[in-house]
């Protein structure tokens, strides 16, 4: 196997990491499935390619031709995108949390409204801005270098490598803060966290913001292959599910793991003759399939050791 | 009564239609110690979840420490609770409500939650050790895996790590052998109480009387003064 | 001088019973109640009953839903011929997408079973009527048969994994399902040559009629025959044995199994039932349009149509007409709105989602757990125990007196609660049978009075000479013996009568 191809698959299984990252996420602590995820993708798709528009001549002007201004431009429209996904993590947990959180039937409800919220969405940005592709500037990076006689692409590996960190960052402020602390306090036991002063609809808002702000990335990293359009975000929504579910709702090194598979499996079915892109979601499908008749709940089992 | 920490006038509180608290006239001063004592399912749990706001109805004034909690709906889940332990309520529920997957260290950290108390969290974590001294060494164990005795110690560590003024400790002996209820109940006697408050409910009479300033029944939804005058068969 | 009329008398109404509209028949009629052919059910669920005040016959229907179906449908029957051809072709697909979701809800809703392979399921039977009319030369009759039975076979291979996946997960993998039967047909060219689809397929409506008033007339007719034959495969599944004993899963699984009730196989057959529905509904589609694409496999349908029984609540039928109905008509009638119509369809689904339990159909029962929730929580405030009787149950009971009694009763009580003190125990200790104050008089009198099952008894232990005593308590219902209070034994006969007392005393204060 080409070493090429080992990037571009840990390149797919980083942002589907980060997909499947933020729905198990949510999950766990809010009990709510967020169908809406592909909705926040395109939105801080979009948000980011307005904001290269606009700022894209003020790096040419500012940082002129310097080795700066291709990162600046970068820095300034992940930043964007962040931005825009964490934005829209409130609009979820206003209409779709606040609203239903302690009634009836909340999963499905919510389920249905996160639902109803992505649709609605992507007709409106399909009538907002009509359904041709934008493409965003190569700012993470174009072409490719060569270490170890090998070629690998330039944004690939930034691509890796920001996820890398951003989500390790993450997983690391979640164990050891105080508000990682009171989220994972909500997640066990809703009535023990408010007995110690912790409301769980304060503790809420912070990890949709945190999720929305993770699509967001993804939407920007992702935006190197897959141009911003309306309907950008039902692909990766549908494989941050899928790898979510394989992992085990609510596990995320379940999560972390099943995205490097499913990584490996998309590089792996492209390069493979005979098949091709058009069947990767059909292998992709068929592999989850026959993990989830083998564990019914998951890799997550496998990999926690039982704490809960 | 202005000098009172709690006062409560006229609660009645239930669950959809079943009333179980009827009326219920009650005041702690500080610095006192008392127990609410009687059978279950009598209201003791109950009136404690009312005045943390758990119950699925209630009725009737408290006033705690000049600021009235009460009100009349509480919905059951808890949405006024936080603002109530953040004004310095701290109960320790029936079963303790822990988290499972959390260390102790992490759960007497959950306990310091308002921003004063969690700055000194150390010291009062501290302070906890010295009260169970068998926690300190299980500090880093996941409490899903201590014995219910612990799990007791921690749940009632976590109450005592925040800046509480009134202590609501709900059945701290229930599940557990005698000698291990014993020593939970002595940690609780011997803490200091200046300008604090503590009510225990509790079914076990003995192991209290004696101990607290104050003993009260509760029966079918009613306090009955002092125990002991129809002292039956 | 005219004598004087009785002024009005005004009667106030207490009481929840609803106003209901009742026939009033002669009664010495002979009442015909007609039966459901080959069955022994009625038409309608009427009830007759005596009414006490009017002294007539009267009677209700139970049921009013065969009603409103009736108005509903044979109002759509009725009116479409005199519509527009669009009209027309909107009431067709909404006979179809009816039909498709409530075959839909009787797998969500009655096996329980979160199932997203519908449009995989209707896809694939119609790809395989299409294929036989086509290739095989099957005459167009036949392809509805062909169609349930791919049905009931990709039924049977999704039902399995059903019993080992639980809800979200299962729900995943049949997405997967309709992604993986998209891609294999495509890939097959044998099967769908131009681009996926497979045109000129035979069908009951001839070719030259197609897109003409009399076929899509003709159409129509035959889609509402469809969604009347979904709602009797509804029915007959739903209503009999396997519902019932799904129903009996729904409320408690595990109990339902300790009765005997094997409710996972009583899934799969839903299931697999369901699936012969859908694949014959698919056989219909391709005859409706006489051509089937891969646009039958795609999520936006799905998602619609998952709007639509969402929209009427999960498990009703009525719901996935209802559903149905306004999203067909929101989606299709108002097309020159252009993906507007998409944002009012989501509009309506967090509306329903954020105001009702479970859809359109259950807001009526939902309003009225409110409605009587709030009610006994006031009333369980307002109410002090064992005493006032509410009007809601005053209307109950028979006799009046009772209602006064119960009132006495209660002050009664509390009067003699005050006077229960350790002095009056004292007091009857020391002479259980001797003169006694007037308080103690009181609470003796009260004592006495009291009903059977209230009162205890003295069992004399032993020999006459050196007997002791034992308390024992009344049932109160004939038949029943007396049951030992506890095992105290009492020397002598005073002590007894004290015993007695003081539980007495303790019931009075506990009451």
């Amino acid at each position: 196997m080409d070493a090429g191809l080992v990037v571009y698959a840990l390149y797919l299984a980083a942002i589907y990491g980060l997909m499947a990252i933020g729905i198990s996420l949510l999950w766990s602590s809010v009990g709510m499935v967020n169908m809406a995820h592909g909705a926040t993708f395109a939105f801080a798709g979009y948000a980011a390619y307005f904001a290269a528009i606009w700022a894209a001549p003020l790096a040419k002007q500012w940082l002129g031709a310097t080795d700066w201004s291709l990162p600046a431009l970068a820095v300034f429209i992940g930043f964007v995108a962040i931005c825009a996904g964490a934005l829209f993590g409130i609009v979820i947990y206003l209409i779709a949390y606040l609203t239903i959180h302690d009634k009836q039937n909340f999963a499905v409800r919510s389920l249905i409204i996160t639902l109803a919220l992505n649709l609605a969405t992507v007709q409106m940005l399909l009538w907002a801005f009509g359904p041709q592709q934008k493409a965003l500037p190569r700012v993470f990076g174009s072409g490719r270098f060569t270490t170890l006689g090998m070629s690998i692409r330039v944004d690939q590996v930034v691509t890796i490598i920001a996820t890398t960190l951003l989500l390790g960052s993450v997983l690391i402020w979640l164990r050891h803060s105080r508000r990682g602390l009171e989220i994972r306090a909500v997640m066990q036991n809703a009535e023990g966290a408010a007995l110690c002063g912790i409301s769980s609809r304060k503790t809420a808002l912070p990890i949709m913001m945190l999720t929305g702000a993770l699509a967001g990335l993804a939407a920007v990293l992702l935006s190197q292959n897959v141009f911003v359009s309306p309907t950008a975000g039902v692909t990766p929504l549908i494989k941050g599910l899928t790898i979510a579910l394989l992992g085990g709702l609510g596990s995320v090194p379940g999560a972390v793991a099943g995205a490097v598979l499913i990584g490996f499996i998309e590089a792996a079915t492209g390069a493979i003759p005979f098949l091709g892109q058009r069947y990767v979601l059909f292998v992709q499908f068929t592999f989850i399939v026959c993990v989830l008749l083998i564990r019914p709940r998951g890799l997550g089992g496998l990999l926690d050791e039982t704490r809960e | 009564m202005s000098d009172k920490l709690l006062s409560i006038k006229g609660l009645s509180a239930g669950y959809g239609p079943l009333r179980v608290l009827h009326e219920i006239d009650f005041s702690v001063a500080a610095g006192e110690r008392l127990a609410i004592v009687g059978l279950n399912g009598h209201g003791k749990t109950t009136l404690f979840r009312a005045i943390m706001h758990l119950v699925g109805w209630q009725q009737g004034s408290i006033v705690f420490d000049g600021t009235e909690i009460g009100g009349t709906r509480s919905l059951g889940e808890g949405r006024r609770t936080p603002g109530i332990v953040r004004l310095g309520v701290a109960m320790t529920p029936q079963g303790d409500a822990i988290f499972p997957g959390l260390t102790v260290k992490q759960h007497l950290d959950c306990g310091a939650y308002t921003k004063a108390a969690w700055r000194d969290r150390a010291l009062r974590r501290d302070h906890v050790y010295d009260i169970f001294p068998q926690l300190k060494e299980r500090e880093q164990a996941y409490v899903g895996k201590l014995s219910g005795g612990e799990r007791r110690m921690v749940s009632v560590g976590r109450a005592l790590m925040a800046d509480a003024r009134l202590y609501l400790i709900d059945e701290p002996s229930l599940g557990l052998a005698p000698k291990i209820s014993q020593r939970v109940v002595d940690a609780l006697i011997d803490i200091g109480l200046d300008g604090k408050a503590m009510v225990i409910a509790e079914q076990n009479v003995a192991l209290l009387s004696g101990k607290v300033d104050r003993m009260i029944g509760m029966h079918a939804g009613h306090l009955r003064g002092d125990v002991g005058h129809v002292d039956l068969l | 001088m005219a004598p004087q009329q009785p002024p009005e008398r005004r009667f106030f109404e207490v009481g929840r019973r609803p106003h209901e509209v009742t026939l009033k028949p002669d009664g010495a009629e002979v009442w015909q109640r007609g039966r459901v052919p080959l069955t022994k059910r009625h038409w309608l669920a009427w009830r007759g009953v005596s009414n006490p005040k009017s002294l007539r016959r009267e009677r209700r229907l139970l049921d009013k839903r065969p009603l409103w179906w009736t108005i509903g449908l044979g109002g759509l029957l009725v009116v479409t011929p005199f519509l527009s051809d669009q009209a027309i072709n909107i009431a067709a697909i909404f006979c179809i997408f009816s039909a498709i979701n409530v075959v839909w809800t009787l797998i969500i809703g009655t096996a329980g079973i979160f199932s997203l392979a519908t449009m995989a399921v209707v896809g694939m039977s119609g790809y395989a009527a299409a294929a036989a009319n086509v290739y095989l030369g099957v005459p167009w009759p036949l392809m509805m048969p062909v169609g349930a039975l791919v049905g009931l076979v990709l039924g049977g291979f999704l039902a399995l994994p059903s019993t080992r996946l639980d809800g979200l997960y299962y729900a995943l993998l049949t997405l997967g399902v309709a992604e993986i039967c998209r891609v294999f047909v495509s890939q097959i060219k044998a099967l769908a040559p131009a681009n996926g689809s497979i045109n000129q397929v035979d069908s009951f409506i001839p070719a030259d009629w197609l897109l003409q008033r009399p076929g899509l007339l003709l159409g129509f007719f035959a889609a509402f025959a469809l969604l009347l034959a979904a709602l009797l495969v509804f029915r007959l599944i739903n209503s009999e044995r396997l519902g019932l004993l799904l129903q009996a899963a729904r409320e408690d699984e595990a109990f339902s199994e300790a009765n005997g009730i094997d409710y996972r196989r009583a899934r799969l057959w839903v299931f697999v039932l369901s699936s012969g529905a859908l694949g014959a509904i698919g056989a219909f589609y391709v005859m409706f349009y006489r051509s089937i694409s891969l646009a039958v496999f795609s999520l936006d349908q799905l998602l619609l149509l998952f709007a639509m029984i969402v929209i009427g609540g999960l498990g009703r039928s009525e719901g996935a007409v209802l559903g149905t109905a306004i999203v067909v008509l929101i989606d299709k009638g108002m097309l020159d709105l252009g993906p507007l119509r998409i944002i009012i369809v989501t509009a309506v689904m967090i509306g329903v989602a954020l105001t009702a339990h479970n859809g359109l159909t259950g807001v009526r029962m939902q309003f009225r757990n409110y409605r009587n929730r709030k009610k006994s929580e006031r009333r369980a405030a307002r109410t002090e125990k064992g005493g006032e009787v509410m009007p809601e149950e005053a209307t109950e009971i028979a006799d009046k007196q009772q209602v006064y009694y119960r009132l006495f009763d209660k002050r009664i009580r509390d009067r003699l609660k005050g006077q229960i003190t350790p002095e009056l125990i004292a007091e009857h200790k020391a002479k259980p049978l001797g003169q006694h104050s007037d308080a103690l008089d009181r609470v003796l009198n009260y004592f006495r009075r009291g009903e059977m099952p209230d009162k205890y008894a003295i069992l004399r232990v032993g020999e006459y000479a050196a007997s002791t005593y034992k308390v024992l308590a009344f049932s109160g219902r004939p038949g029943h013996p007396p049951r030992v209070v506890d095992d105290k034994l009492y020397a002598t006969m005073d002590e007894a009568y004290h015993a007695v007392f003081l539980l007495r005393v303790n019931d009075l204060l506990a009451s």
